[in-house]
């Protein structure tokens, strides 16, 4: 807690009186979204206590501050990932200095592979629910009791009042939006077939390596949660090819306007 | 030292003591372990003095690394494995397959005891396994990833290599062993599951429930090696009519099909194309 009180203190120091409302932590492929800010404040995780540093080459990992579609947003240029090796408490670190901040909401957004032979590639997903599948949980260990309870409901993870908002901004931009269950995996490796049949058994929609963490550290602290999914590709064993990081990053950039557009009209609403 | 530094100082070492450039990989479970006495001829180098190589934890086990001849095939054989049970880390667990591929291993055969949840399955019965689901929350893959030795994200889509199991059924029927396809299931162990969570193991898609192999063939896949799996159902662990298991009757039922497991296996071998 300390931790993260020094943290946020760090960051006020640099912010001075703006105060953000809305944080964004975003996935690959709109990185980018961090660069439509405006009057940024570009803060080098490197410059802010207990934050890590990403192990990814060529990850930009800054905290932007500044304007987007009008709201006062606080953006994660680059976010950290449980495959990396980083402990999952980590993972919420910049949820909970954001909270301190002042954030009250969070836009979360990721690529996944979808199991749902109702999804194609390409299609956009509002994440209704998740499944924890790390056998990990961040709020593990001795509870921060100023942050949360010790026993957060987790049964309306993802805000239904934001969920609407999306709705209405897709259906805006003539945009048909997948709703869905995501599941997180630790990854790295993709999944195995039978573990996509697996998902899919489950009650999960799309696989990926991200954004629960997140999630479960920003409900035990109040933050209100919309997630998006950008369908990447189909998972493992449902299309029968092989796949690589490379496709999913080439069909991101086929449907990164149409990402971009939903994600800045829902900041605006939200 | 990094992890690329410890993989070639372990097989600089086995190459300062052997000769032979292995192709093949053999990774023994429970009671196959003798398969590697036929090897010939064989160098035997104990895994303590392989350097950076786990240490065993388990009194009375053997830990060698045999490399040498075996149906006119040049192997490195594992006489003793790891398991993630034991407390190793997943990385250690996997670190002999890290070593096995910078010794030249191309093809890897992996095979195990486990508990089988299907009918068609029975004490004895040997699968080839067609796909894993790795239930252990763990991933050997986790931390910052090396280049040089596989990419960050690898696909899984066919870590048992489909041409291997082919192979090993056209093997398996000549010398007329009776063999099943099935769906592996890796868990943490060391205890043996609960009724409910075999059949939520059932439910969710396996055939059948063991506590090793997957972290290997998940290095093994990214390291570019293929794999064929091959399991020894050992008991059955079916929710409905389970009665209580014990490690005396993996071992009992293990021995019993050594020969046939043996067989099959060095069959395998010599029709396996390098």
């Amino acid at each position: 807690m300390e931790q993260v009180v020094q943290a946020a203190q760090v960051l006020r120091d640099r912010i001075g009186d703006f105060q953000p409302e809305i944080g964004m932590i975003l996935g690959s492929g709109l990185g980018i979204m961090a660069e439509k800010v405006a009057s940024p404040i570009v803060i080098p995780y490197t410059e802010i206590p207990g934050f890590p540093g990403s192990t990814v080459k060529g990850h930009a990992g800054n905290l932007v501050f500044g304007e987007l579609a009008g709201r006062k947003v606080a953006v994660m240029q680059g976010r950290f990932h449980y495959y990396e090796g980083h402990s999952i408490q980590t993972l919420a670190f910049p949820v909970r200095v954001m909270q301190q901040l002042g954030v009250t909401m969070l836009m979360v957004t990721n690529a996944a592979g979808t199991c749902n032979p109702g999804f194609k590639p390409g299609d956009l997903m509002l994440i209704r629910d998740h499944i924890n599948f790390a056998f990990n949980n961040p709020l593990m260990g001795p509870n921060l009791a100023d942050l949360g309870p010790r026993f957060p409901d987790a049964s309306s993870a993802y805000s239904p009042r934001l969920q609407e908002v999306a709705r209405k901004v897709a259906a805006g931009q003539g945009i048909q939006l997948q709703e869905g269950t995501y599941q997180f995996n630790t990854g790295p490796s993709y999944e195995t077939p039978a573990e996509v049949r697996m998902a899919r058994t489950l009650g999960a929609d799309a696989v990926g390596m991200s954004t629960v963490p997140e999630v479960i550290a920003a409900v035990h602290c109040g933050i209100e949660v919309i997630g998006i999914s950008f369908i990447s590709n189909l998972a493992a064993g449902i299309s029968g090819e092989a796949l690589s990081h490379k496709e999913v990053l080439e069909q991101i950039q086929v449907v990164k306007d149409k990402f971009i557009g939903l994600v800045q009209g829902v900041v605006e609403k939200m | 030292m990094n992890l690329l530094e410890k993989i070639n100082a372990a097989a600089e070492f086995i190459r300062s003591r052997t000769k032979l450039q292995p192709k093949v990989g053999l990774i023994l479970g429970s009671g196959l372990g003798s398969l590697a006495d036929q090897i010939e001829p064989a160098d035997r180098l104990e895994y303590e003095e392989i350097p950076h190589f786990p240490v065993s934890t388990v009194e009375g086990h053997a830990g060698r690394l045999v490399l040498g001849w075996l149906e006119g095939k040049p192997v490195v054989a594992m006489q003793g494995r790891f398991h993630y049970y034991e407390g190793y880390s997943m990385q250690e667990v996997t670190f002999p397959v890290r070593v096995m591929k910078a010794l030249g291993v191309e093809t890897m055969i992996v095979t195990n005891a486990c508990g089988g949840l299907r009918e068609f399955l029975y004490p004895g019965a040997l699968m080839f396994i067609t796909d894993h689901i790795n239930f252990t929350g763990d991933n050997p893959l986790m931390g910052p990833n090396v280049d040089e030795l596989g990419p960050r994200f690898p696909d899984m889509s066919s870590a048992y290599d489909p041409e291997l199991i082919t192979l090993g059924e056209s093997v398996a029927s000549e010398l007329e062993i009776e063999t099943r396809k099935g769906v592996y299931t890796a868990c943490s162990g060391p205890y043996y599951l609960s009724k409910a969570e075999l059949n939520m193991v059932r439910t969710f898609g396996s055939d059948t429930i063991g506590m090793s192999t997957v972290p290997e063939v998940i290095v093994a896949r990214h390291a570019g090696i293929r794999c064929l799996g091959i399991s020894c159902i050992t008991d059955m662990a079916i929710p409905e009519h389970l009665e209580s298991v014990g490690h005396d009757q993996v071992v009992e039922v293990a021995n019993r099909t050594r020969p046939v497991f043996i067989r099959l296996v060095s069959g395998i071998i010599k029709a396996m194309s390098l």
